[in-house]
């Protein structure tokens, strides 16, 4: 989406600046509370301000939800007795016994 | 097991994927003696993976039994396609769709309509985030607790929980999640931000009120 897209940004309401927040995200770094063409309205504007930055803060604390978490032993047992129940005739691959 | 719909693409690359996955040593010995039948082979690769996959099956069903299954689904379909892997991404990338595609198989099988944009786009009156902007909150601005953003995630709607993990979790694009979902470039952004939306809300909220039945489950 092109600035011709939006509307102007000098006269922007924040009802208008609501209904294109997603287009402001998706585009560039995903940062709306740096971009230049934004800084005067946010700056008028202190509680879409504020939305933003509680939106930028959830979207980077995102990333730290991605530590990787153990599967139970249940798991690997599981996959042992199902490909037991595969037979040589349904797969030609041994059955892994350990892991 | 029913593999029907599920794309095996190797073409379609995910960028999170990539930089949060580095060679692992071994690993290409491991994938090439698998396909020859190596049964310990394809546990090391079970063992360097295992906390990937289940992973992401936590975060994209919620639940800790549900995870367990689809990760056991995923190695199994894994034991049985590995011979159709040829190396044109990273291993762990190819893995990550396959066991995104399982989920999503899961999901449909189950009924949520994906992008069950019906459920998203329309949520349900307590689902909806709240369209206003209120009042500055110095209490979220500027930091997130990661564990109660965990709960707030694991309570969100299906719909929204899918696509904010697929984004800002895993670090899809919006034009790959429009392709695995099925729904337009605008709809998987519409989606995500409702998604945020209904998180600053939850977060917003007493403690409580971000734990869903079973919860302790799945904070990990």
């Amino acid at each position: 989406m092109t600035d011709s897209n939006f509307p102007d940004f000098d006269t922007m309401t924040p009802a208008d600046f609501e209904k294109y927040l997603p287009d402001f995200f998706a585009n560039g770094d995903g940062h709306v509370s740096t971009d230049p063409r934004l800084q005067t309205f946010l700056k008028n504007n202190p509680d879409c301000a504020a939305l933003v930055r509680d939106l930028e803060a959830i979207a980077d604390q995102a990333r730290s939800l991605f530590e990787p978490t153990e599967p139970s032993d249940a798991v690997w047992t599981g996959i042992q007795d199902k490909l037991k129940l595969l037979g040589p005739e349904d797969d030609d691959l041994a059955i892994p016994q350990t892991v | 097991m029913d593999v029907q719909g599920l794309q095996m693409t190797q073409n379609i690359p995910a960028p999170g994927v990539f930089k949060r996955n580095p060679p692992i040593a071994g690993e290409a010995e491991a994938i090439e003696a698998a396909k020859n039948g190596d049964a310990e082979a394809f546990s090391k690769l079970y063992a360097l993976h295992k906390r990937r996959v289940y992973t992401l099956c936590l975060r994209m069903l919620g639940n800790v039994s549900e995870a367990e299954d689809m990760t056991q689904e995923a190695f199994l379909h894994l034991f049985r396609k590995i011979g159709s892997f040829r190396g044109e991404s990273a291993f762990s990338t190819w893995l990550h769709r396959l066991t995104v595609n399982l989920v999503l198989m899961h999901l449909r099988k189950k009924g949520l309509n994906l992008v069950s944009l019906e459920e998203t786009i329309n949520p349900s009156e307590d689902d909806a985030p709240k369209r206003d902007f209120g009042a500055r909150d110095l209490q979220l601005t500027g930091s997130v607790d990661r564990v109660a953003l965990e709960r707030a995630v694991a309570s969100l709607p299906p719909g929204y929980r899918m696509v904010f993990v697929l984004h800002d979790v895993e670090g899809f694009e919006h034009n790959e999640i429009a392709t695995m979902l099925e729904c337009s470039t605008g709809n998987s952004k519409s989606q995500l931000h409702k998604a945020r939306l209904k998180l600053r809300e939850l977060l917003r909220q007493p403690e409580q009120s971000t734990q869903p039945a079973g919860f302790n489950e799945v904070a990990v």
